[in-house]
């Protein structure tokens, strides 16, 4: 694999081989080579199955990073290639010409985590969210606990008790 | 009902003529063997700490009390219940758990009418509640840190030659990320026998607000600064996350709030007291029972004079406790925070001697007495009197007064407790400045896995030279023909309590040995000196197998007099600060009820 990354890496401009295990290497890509890169490794090197098109939300850096990975079937390796989007802005580039199931990946990427695809088909049809108004809920800024708060109703009769109240009730009532 | 859920399901309305695809009665296959299914909770294992509670997104766990179980060190006696209406079943309930005791069954199949089924207590209810198959996290608790931060301390070759402070105290990063692994839950609080604001200070840690860290120290502790070094942290053996892991260094955090806000500024975030209420109080005794009964009592508006028999105040926090563990100028900054509430301390002031009881109790409204434990208890084994044998309390005193005290080259120490390790450690660093080498034999009643010290005590202690023999018994203290002491002589201990648990040591007399040494040290405990009450008092004061009897309000059996810390309780500094607190609320509502009388 190394030698795969070696060939590709001056035109594409690939960051550092990282080795997760036998079989299994990322490394990051700028976004204006990724289709490029893709293309040789679909057509040149093999990797001719799109495994899965991924996200992860790097809040704290203001960043989105799209994971695509890539695997050769023949000699059974595969590759993470990332990209890191501007997560102000959202957006990557469409790959569905190339692998038709990325359009699936990616009009889930704009339901949870508002990545939009340009040019994607169906890219704005509801996924599995039906009647989503709030913040696409993948997004870390997303408050799972307020928004189930809000949306669903509690079941009459419910009590808690906080562990700290309740052994000063039991355990020394006075305070002392 | 929120408006949403109103509104939502029309969006779903285009499909309500499609094929339902739900049935009413599943087919019964069963889950995968790691499914995420029905919660499971090991009743006993589970500590009720809420954390579960806490993380759950879908806020469909209630902690609710659990017939049978009750509240008790370390274990809120709650349990979790589930909503099952909520549950998405994402489980990281189960992969926050601080015991390990949440678990969940495969099992995902459960018909049945009644809505309030679905919200049960795993491990009580349910017929999966033993199921084997399910998810369980795996390894060890990786949602919030196992190890305790690192605590940098002077090593064993740099510190055996002075006084220095052992302890380094954190960084504001390494605070931080201590203070990060704490999950908030509160267990702890009530083993604190001050009941710290525990959670609040570290999540303030945590937030980098030491202002408002040391606000919350102050509403509980006024001696933060000693508790932060010495405290017996028994809070910390009550701590949810010494199940899987560390315990939390809540005493290190205290100590790094306290060291992070300077003097001036403690008094400005305090506060001053309120209007004077024309009350008087006297109290004796400048240890941390008279000091935090004085700084309450004082921030209330009562004038009150302490008076403190020897020439600084502090007690046994300054001459007991040696200074590299507790440095002077610390003890000092908590006293100066006290006595700018307006308490007045005077030392070198004996009362008994320098004042009179009777004086007190005519110019005062109430007096306060909390002279702690000061008269070292001896063995009284046969040797015992006479020059060469000391106590360790009184050494203690005459180093912190810094008098000169004999150094020998060989000395033995009597006693397993803290006080022992204090003065072993304390006379090694004496004999190290003075010949270049320790000289320490160290012998206790107990064997080594139940001495009373703390476990780094003895680490530490053997690290600087002393040499622990467990198990020992003393049973003379061997003299030459000019007197001059040559020795200890001691058997090993078979037992130290009887059948019906007293004290009564039997001894195996053929294994005998002669520890030399030309000083013995008794450090096997301290007594109270009440000489100081004078015949008629003691006579009329009620007592309680020698100490003087209070109730649980701290009140002594004449009504002018309270009594409180080590002489009527104990054993360490942050009870004496609790104590400290409650006698002054009773002063107080004792004052409020003479007025209501008037
Ligand atoms: C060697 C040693 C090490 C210890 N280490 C620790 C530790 O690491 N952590 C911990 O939490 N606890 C420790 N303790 C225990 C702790 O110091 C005590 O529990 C605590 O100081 C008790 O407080 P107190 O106010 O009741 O009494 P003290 O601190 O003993 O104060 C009583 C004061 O009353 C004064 N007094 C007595 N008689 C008179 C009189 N007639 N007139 C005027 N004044 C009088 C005394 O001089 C003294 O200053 C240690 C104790 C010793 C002896
Ligand atoms: S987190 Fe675990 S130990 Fe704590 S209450 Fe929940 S089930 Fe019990
Ligand atoms: S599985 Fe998830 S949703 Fe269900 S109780 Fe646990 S944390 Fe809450
Ligand atoms: S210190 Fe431990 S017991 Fe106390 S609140 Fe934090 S985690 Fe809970």
């Amino acid at each position: 694999m190394r030698d795969i990354h070696a060939r590709l890496k001056q035109r594409h401009h690939l960051g550092q081989f990282e080795r997760q295990r036998p079989g299994l290497a990322f490394f990051t890509v700028p976004r204006e080579y990724l289709r490029g890169l893709l293309l040789d490794l679909r057509d040149k090197e093999g990797f001719s199955h799109l495994v899965l098109l991924t996200a992860v939300d790097w809040m704290e850096e203001g960043l989105f990073q799209l994971t695509y990975m890539l695997n050769n079937r023949a000699e059974d390796v595969t590759f993470g290639i990332r990209v890191m989007l501007d997560r102000d802005e959202a957006e990557g580039d469409s790959i569905h010409d190339l692998w038709p199931t990325a359009e699936t990946y990616q009009r889930e990427l704009k339901e949870m985590f508002g990545i939009n695809f340009p040019g994607s088909p169906r890219i704005d049809d509801e996924f599995i969210l039906e009647g989503w108004t709030d913040l696409p809920p993948y997004r870390r800024d997303f408050d799972s606990l307020a928004y189930s708060q809000q949306t669903y109703a509690e079941r009459p009769g419910r009590v808690t008790h906080d562990p700290r109240e309740h052994m000063k009730q039991k355990l020394y009532p006075d305070g002392v | 009902m929120g408006l949403r859920e109103v509104l939502t399901p029309f969006t779903v309305w285009k499909r309500v003529f499609d094929e339902p695809v739900t049935i009413k009665d599943p087919i019964g296959r069963p889950g995968a063997d790691r499914y995420r299914g029905f919660h499971q909770n090991d009743m006993d294992k589970c500590i009720g700490c809420g954390t579960c509670e806490t993380i759950c997104q879908n806020a469909a766990i209630d902690m609710v009390p659990i017939e049978g179980v009750e509240p008790e060190k370390g274990d809120s006696g709650l349990r979790p219940q589930i909503d099952y209406g909520r549950c998405c079943w994402c489980a990281l309930c189960v992969d926050v758990c601080m015991t390990g005791s949440l678990t969940m069954s495969n099992e995902y199949t459960w018909v049945d009418t009644d809505p309030d089924k679905f919200r049960f207590i795993p491990g009580i209810d349910g017929d999966w509640k033993d199921d084997v198959a399910g998810y369980e996290r795996e390894g060890q608790r990786v949602l919030s840190g196992v190890e305790r931060i690192h605590m940098e301390e002077m090593e064993p070759e740099a510190r055996i030659c002075n006084f220095d402070e052992i302890v380094a105290g954190y960084t504001r990063e390494e605070a931080v990320l201590e203070a990060d692994r704490c999950v908030e839950c509160g267990l702890c609080v009530a083993t604190c026998p001050a009941h710290m604001s525990i959670p609040d200070y570290i999540a303030a840690v945590r937030d980098q607000d030491y202002d408002r860290g040391l606000q919350l120290l102050y509403e509980t502790n006024p001696f933060s600064e000693v508790c932060g070094r010495v405290c017996t942290h028994k809070c910390e053996s009550s701590c949810a996350a010494l199940h899987e892991g560390d315990p939390i260094a809540i005493r290190w955090l205290k100590r790094h709030i306290i060291d992070e806000v300077p003097f001036d500024r403690r008094i400005e975030l305090i506060g001053q007291p309120v209007e004077p209420n024309g009350r008087k109080v006297a109290i004796i005794g400048a240890g941390p029972a008279g000091l935090t009964a004085a700084f309450d009592l004082a921030r209330a508006g009562t004038s009150v004079v302490v008076y403190e028999a020897l020439e600084h105040a502090g007690g046994m926090m300054r001459y007991g406790i040696p200074e590299y563990r507790l440095p002077y100028d610390a003890l000092d900054r908590d006293i100066g925070v006290i006595q700018a509430m307006g308490v007045e301390i005077k030392t070198s002031c004996r009362v008994g001697r320098d004042v009179m009881m009777e004086d007190l109790q005519r110019e005062n409204d109430a007096v306060v007495l909390a002279i702690g434990l000061h008269m070292g208890r001896s063995t009284r084994v046969p040797g015992t009197d006479g020059p060469g044998v000391e106590k360790a309390v009184d050494l203690l005193r005459r180093i912190t007064d810094g008098e000169e005290v004999p150094v020998p080259e060989q000395l033995v120490v009597i006693g397993g407790g803290n006080v022992a390790m204090d003065i072993a450690r304390s006379m090694a660093r004496l004999q190290k400045a003075k010949y270049g080498e320790v000289g320490i034999t160290l012998t206790a009643l107990e064997d080594i896995d139940h001495f009373l010290a703390d476990p780094e005590e003895v680490v530490e202690s053997r690290e600087e030279g002393v040499e622990i023999f467990d198990a020992r018994g003393p049973q003379e203290v061997m003299r030459d023909a000019s007197g001059a002491v040559t020795g200890l002589r001691t058997w090993r201990v078979k037992s130290i309590f009887d059948a019906e648990g007293r004290f009564a040591p039997a001894y195996d007399e053929s294994d005998e040995r002669v520890h030399a040494g030309t000083m013995v040290i008794e450090a096997i405990g301290q007594a109270a000196d009440t000489s100081l009450l004078g015949e008629a008092l003691t006579e009329a004061l009620e007592w309680n197998r020698g100490r003087i009897r209070i109730d649980d309000a701290f009140r002594t059996s004449e009504p002018w007099l309270f009594a409180a810390g080590d002489a009527v309780k104990g054993p360490d500094v942050i009870t004496a600060v609790a104590d400290g607190h409650r006698v002054a609320r009773t002063v107080m509502e004792e004052f409020s009820a003479r007025q209501v009388m008037q």
